[in-house]
């Protein structure tokens, strides 16, 4: 199977070049397009190219003078993807030794993408080998937390779609992504909340494997995306609302109740993540987009989730 | 000296092996079930048995078994080339595997003799769980004297619970030392 390595990367080329590296030595891409968004030291392709031991021509390198953000840097590098598939890397994750075996098992199945484990640094500091337990437990719910290669039907989808959203645990189809004009959104941070929903909304043909093939190195503190605590993060109900204007064209979605969980959820977190100057903004815009639920949708998380509403009631 | 008597692929069962890691078999699960030359799943043939096993790339085994409970063993059998065993210290087995529902596996060396063969049990249950798992024993031999010096054969057999069971066995090592 021939994979391209769709790669964002700003200011981390110690990063890029060895998660290159460890791609080269595993053996698992036969091309890579790197998206330079902006570094202050522009990324040099030479070096890039000898790290990733690709032929001449199998590694793309595009600069942005000025960072247009990681979700565009990422749609950049998905227009330049050459290959049938691809996996969407970000320079400070590594792929793991079970992408090759992954990649031999997928070869020649029919799968708009497939949805792999990873490794959690903070589950390290535990000795453990994995995905952190919150993540876990919708792998379980879906029946497919163990196994090479799992089919996944309508119902299990509906329970791992619930899992983290991150763009770089999935081998994508390419032209299931262009075909149904998937990318991520045009914004700062939870870019990528509308690829991974978006993906599991259009699928046809899903794959799980509880192979654990990237390592996710999670970092407190320090100028990281995840730890962005400004007004970039009210920017997420754009994507949300797309989301739910997918949702609701399909008559009793069985994605409409984890979706508005996940959403509410979300904003929880936000209001966590965020300066207080910002809490009335987000309280607003959050039961806003919370007066859009379905009734039923409504009814059935105040059943599962009844604090979760009460967090953003309505305005008076 | 330290010799892995599964892994290196001087012989069949080792070959075996490690096409199983390197391959991507699949087929029936019968109450005799051939998986590669000297690796077999055998199960009570008076109870029957059906199901499936497949090999994923990097991976020894998936299998999924269906058998009435009142079967007396379902068993994965592993040929080894450890017909002397006189003058060895320890043998011991390295395994990596997980199942969806907890499997308990007992791990045993079967040393053949004129007339049947002896079991003798590894001193500890393997546990797979959800979660892969790695497990290591070891048998003391100099302090196990019903396992015989020699014997014309000897197998590994993993019994598996009764009845319905998935297990997946994502590597197995077996080593003399």
């Amino acid at each position: 199977m021939n994979l391209t390595l769709a790669i964002p990367a700003r200011d981390d080329a110690e990063g890029l070049v060895r998660l290159l590296d460890r791609a080269a030595r595993l053996g698992c891409a036969s091309h890579a397009v790197v998206v330079d968004d902006g570094s202050a030291e522009p990324l040099d392709a030479d070096r890039l190219t000898a790290a990733a031991g690709m032929a001449p021509g199998h590694l793309i390198l595009l600069r942005n003078e000025t960072s247009c953000g990681v979700g565009a840097a990422r749609n950049q590098a998905l227009a330049l993807v050459e290959t049938d598939h691809l996996l969407f890397l970000d320079a400070d994750d590594l792929p793991a030794r079970e992408l090759a075996d992954l990649l031999a098992d997928l070869d020649g199945q029919d799968f708009d993408f497939c949805l792999f484990q990873h490794h959690d640094s903070r589950a390290g500091t535990e000795r453990r080998w994995g995905q952190m337990p919150w993540d876990q437990r919708f792998w379980h719910a879906a029946g497919v937390e163990t196994g090479a290669l799992s089919p996944v039907p309508p119902a299990a989808a509906a329970q791992l779609v619930q899992t983290a959203n991150y763009p770089w645990n999935k081998v994508y189809r390419t032209a299931f992504l262009r075909e149904n004009g998937i990318g991520c959104t045009g914004i700062e941070v939870h870019e990528d909340v509308e690829l991974h929903w978006m993906s599991f909304l259009r699928a046809r043909g899903i794959l799980a494997s509880d192979r654990v093939c990237a390592v996710h190195f999670v970092a407190p503190g320090g100028g990281r995306l995840t730890n962005r605590t400004g007004p970039e993060r009210l920017e997420v109900f754009g994507p949300l609302a797309h989301i739910a204007d997918e949702i609701a064209g399909t008559e009793d979605s069985p994605f409409a109740l984890p979706f508005y969980r996940f959403a509410l959820g979300l904003c929880a977190w936000i209001a966590a993540n965020l300066r207080p100057e910002f809490h009335d903004e987000l309280a607003a815009r959050a039961a806003r987009f919370a007066a859009g639920m379905p009734a039923p949708v409504r009814d059935a998380l105040r059943g599962s989730d009844p604090g979760l509403l009460d967090r953003f009631p309505p305005a008076p | 000296m330290t010799d892995s008597i599964v892994s290196r692929e001087k012989n069949g069962h080792d070959r075996a092996l490690a096409a199983l890691r390197q391959g991507s078999g699949k087929g029936e699960i019968t109450s005799s079930t051939e998986i590669a030359p000297g690796i077999a799943l055998h199960v009570d043939p008076q109870a029957g048995a059906s199901g499936s096993w497949i090999s994923p790339a990097g991976r020894l085994l998936e299998i999924a078994v269906s058998a009435p409970p009142e079967g007396r063993w379902t068993a994965l059998h592993v040929g080894l080339d450890a017909a002397d065993l006189a003058g060895r210290d320890w043998l011991g087995l390295i395994a990596r595997s997980a199942a969806p529902g907890e499997v308990m596996v007992r791990p045993c060396l079967r040393s053949g003799h004129e007339g049947g063969f002896s079991d003798c049990f590894f001193p500890r249950h393997l546990l797979s769980t959800a979660e892969p798992m790695t497990h290591a024993d070891a048998l003391h031999l100099p302090s196990t004297p019903e396992i015989p010096g020699v014997a014309p054969w000897r197998e590994l057999v993993l019994f598996l619970p009764h009845g319905d069971v998935t297990w997946h066995l994502h590597d197995l090592r077996l080593v003399l030392a």
